[in-house]
């Protein structure tokens, strides 16, 4: 730092993603302890698709298909304990499932649809 | 109608995302990607200035750790503010047991939320505010380890406080919580006749639940920077004592805060899904309160150990003397940190828990003084002899030093099982905690909010404002807590609306010093928005003379290097500084000047 003054003022750093994050955790939240189903839906996705979007842009993934396939995956896990056992929230349940297919049809529609870009 | 209902809230969230999309693909443009490895601090190769958003979206998507530390602040600052008007109305309230200003359910409502705000909304805050601006600086660190998380951090609190707050917004029947900050169940877990089923109880608790979340994230990037980041020159013999506190401050939060989490989520369950973790059959009414305070002690000294480091760090350079047994003093926050999470239970001694475990938690309370008091005399013998200036930073770390001593020594009186079973739920205790919250740790950051001012602002204080800030703020939060402490001696509960005609008198006085603070905090924010706008300009980086007694520090250091770049190659920042908001124009002016 010292070698190199005002180093970190020339070159600032932004990225768009953490302010979804941080707003789809409690939109989800509130979707889903008051099982409203859109807004549980919409916080899930939100937030899934924001830290998909940091994990793309910190080149931790290459393309965002396969982590929204990740969460998707972890959505119906979720999901289906609380829709199908004897935990027994069957619509907030629904509502992770609902959230976790829309993920997965986005990441395998991206996966097999859209062309590979040069890795940026 | 149900079913149009859940079709419009479809509609309108499905939107809600669209317009997200949108922006986002808009940001995307001026944005140039380059895969940055670690997801860890980088710089050098990541986009230039150029591609640095203007305006607004340069705050909402920023990951510089001095802009997050701005954030913060403003943040804080904010809390600060509504967590005092909310005390206002309350001690007007409290004139006269006669008065019907509000309602006593309202004031309940404005009880919690004052609580919380200030715990919560402010305290924490306001020491992430300096902790991620300073704390890279301090450590030759270029941001802290996960700027991103640290972005994450900050921006979960904006939605936590609209959360705590909703009860209060216009939102069909919500109404605010009244369960006080411990919210003891069963009260808050909506058994009885009140308002404590209602959602407003519900989102209360889910902002408290983000705002930990928050905290958590927080705390593992400090200590991922600390411990990572350092640069080549700092050593653990040679960090300094504010980066110290926070490290133990993280440490604290890393064990406190999820626990906290998940009796809250336990809370909400028992709440709205049905289950009994604290029913009166099963966990009964003493789990919640374990859980609780083994969460909420450690929580006073996650506030009161970065305050204690700014005081220990600001106040040497206004002695002219290096501070009196560094080592003692780190020793003594180590040990803070550890026997914190041993004395949880001097919260309940009136709970008839089992006498024998009571005692060892009085040991131990009193044990945690120690440290407390090899503390204050280190502060008091780095004084001594030394060349101290009276500055308005300084000030307030005397300030801090004396209010700590009336809320310690009070505390250790608490601490006695005896005494406190006669001054339990009384105003005492009230006194006791806010000598330590409002006299010790704002006063702390106040000391440091005027000290770091022009590192921050690029511009001076009014120094004549700033000392009357100071005077009315000691003399007044003494009148006010004294008279909490004699109304405790006499036997006022506290968190009432009302109380007995032979209280009158030192509610009154209370009041009368919660007016002069009030009267302090118009001055302090007149003088800190008028001179950040129009103060006259920093011109070197040394405001405060350090040199002069070989006191000079990193932070300083980088804010001369920061002066003479913008002096240096001011031309060709053009560019950065017309799409580059507010802090590279102020820069470049000066540079200009
Ligand atoms: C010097 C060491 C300290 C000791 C021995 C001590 C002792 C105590 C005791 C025994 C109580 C319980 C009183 C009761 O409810 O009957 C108490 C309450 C409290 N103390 Fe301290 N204290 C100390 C320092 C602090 C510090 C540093 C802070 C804040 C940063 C603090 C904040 C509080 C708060 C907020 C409460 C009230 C909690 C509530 O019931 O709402 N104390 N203290
Ligand atoms: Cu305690």
């Amino acid at each position: 730092m010292d070698e190199q003054p005002g180093l970190s003022d020339q070159y600032r750093r932004a990225s768009p993603w953490p302010l979804f994050v941080a707003l789809g955790i409690p939109i989800a939240e509130v979707g889903i302890l008051f099982d409203v189903f859109a807004v549980a839906v919409a916080g899930l996705l939100l937030f899934c698709g924001s830290v998909t979007g940091m994990l793309r842009e910190s080149g931790y993934a290459e393309t965002p298909w396969r982590p929204l396939g990740a969460f998707a995956i972890l959505l119906f896990v979720v999901g289906g304990t609380l829709a199908f056992t004897d935990v027994n929230l069957v619509t907030r349940g629904y509502a992770i499932i609902t959230a976790g297919g829309l993920l997965a049809a986005a990441g395998i529609g991206g996966e097999l649809f859209v062309p590979k870009r040069e890795a940026v | 109608m149900q079913i149009t209902g859940q079709l419009a809230l479809t509609v309108v969230m499905g939107l809600f995302l669209v317009v997200i999309a949108a922006w986002l693909a808009q940001i995307e443009d001026w944005r140039s990607y380059t895969p940055i490895g670690s997801g860890g601090a980088t710089g050098e190769s990541g986009y230039v200035s150029k591609e640095k958003p203007a305006g607004i979206s340069r705050w909402l998507t920023t990951v510089d750790h001095k802009d997050i530390g701005l954030l913060y602040g403003a943040y804080g600052v904010i809390a600060f503010v509504v967590g005092g008007l909310m005390i206002m109305l309350m001690r007007i309230e409290l004139l006269d047991p006669e008065m019907t200003l509000l309602s006593n359910s309202f004031y309940n409502s404005l009880l919690t939320s004052h609580g919380i705000t200030m715990l919560f909304l402010f305290g924490t805050p306001i020491i992430a505010a300096f902790a991620n601006y300073l704390v890279p600086l301090l450590i030759g660190a270029d941001d802290m380890a996960f700027p991103r998380i640290n972005a994450i951090a900050f921006w979960l609190l904006p939605p936590g406080a609209l959360l705590i707050w909703a009860g209060f917004f216009p939102l069909g029947d919500i109404v605010p919580a009244q369960t006080a900050w411990t919210l003891y169940t069963p009260l808050s877990a909506g058994v009885g006749g009140g308002s404590q089923a209602n959602a407003g109880v519900d989102l209360m608790i889910l902002g408290l639940h983000l705002t930990g979340v928050s905290a958590t994230m927080g705390s593992i990037n400090f200590i991922a920077t600390i411990l990572t980041e350092r640069g080549e020159k700092v050593t653990w013999a040679n960090l300094d004592i504010f980066s110290w506190t926070i490290l133990t401050q993280s440490g604290l939060i890393l064990f406190a805060f999820p626990l906290l989490g998940s009796a809250l989520i336990m809370l909400l369950l028992d709440r709205n899904l049905g289950t009994t973790f604290f029913a009166i059959e099963a966990g009964g009414t003493m789990l919640w309160q374990h859980l609780f305070w083994f969460f909420g002690h450690p929580e006073v000294y996650i506030l009161v150990l970065p305050p204690m480091g700014i005081v220990s760090y600001v106040l040497p350079r206004f002695s002219g003397r290096r501070l009196f047994g560094f080592k003692f003093v780190v020793y003594s926050t180590l040990a803070i940190g550890v026997l914190s999470y041993g004395v949880w239970a001097h919260h309940m001694f009136a709970t008839g828990m089992d006498p024998r475990l009571r005692a060892s938690f009085m040991a131990v309370s009193l044990a945690i003084a120690i440290p407390s008091a090899v503390k204050t005399f280190n502060w008091i013998t780095t004084m001594w002899n030394g060349r101290v200036r009276l500055t308005t930073p300084m000030l307030f770390c005397v300030g801090f030093i004396s209010n700590f001593i009336l809320g310690g020594v009070t505390g250790v009186f608490l601490a006695s099982i005896p005494v406190d079973l006669v001054l339990h739920d009384t105003y005492y205790v009230v006194g006791h905690f806010h000598y330590i919250v409002m006299g010790a740790i704002a006063f702390a950051g106040f000391a440091g909010l005027y000290y770091w001012f022009p590192m921050f602002t690029g511009r001076m204080y009014q120094r004549r404002l700033g000392k009357i800030h100071f005077w009315t703020w000691m003399i007044g939060s003494n009148i006010t807590f004294f008279a909490m402490i004699v109304l405790g001696y006499g036997g006022m509960p506290r968190r009432y609306a009302t109380y007995l005609p032979q209280f009158a008198t030192f509610h009154q006085v209370a009041t009368l010093g919660a007016v002069l603070m009030f009267i302090g905090g118009l001055v302090w924010t007149y003088n800190f928005v008028v001179s950040w706008l129009e103060g006259p300009k920093v011109q070197d980086g040394d405001p405060w003379n350090l040199r002069e007694d070989g006191m000079y520090t990193n932070e300083w250091q980088w804010f001369e290097n920061k002066q003479e770049t913008a002096l240096a190659d001011g031309g060709d920042e053009e560019e950065a500084v017309t799409d580059g908001g507010t802090t590279e124009a102020e820069a470049e002016a000066e540079a200009e000047d």
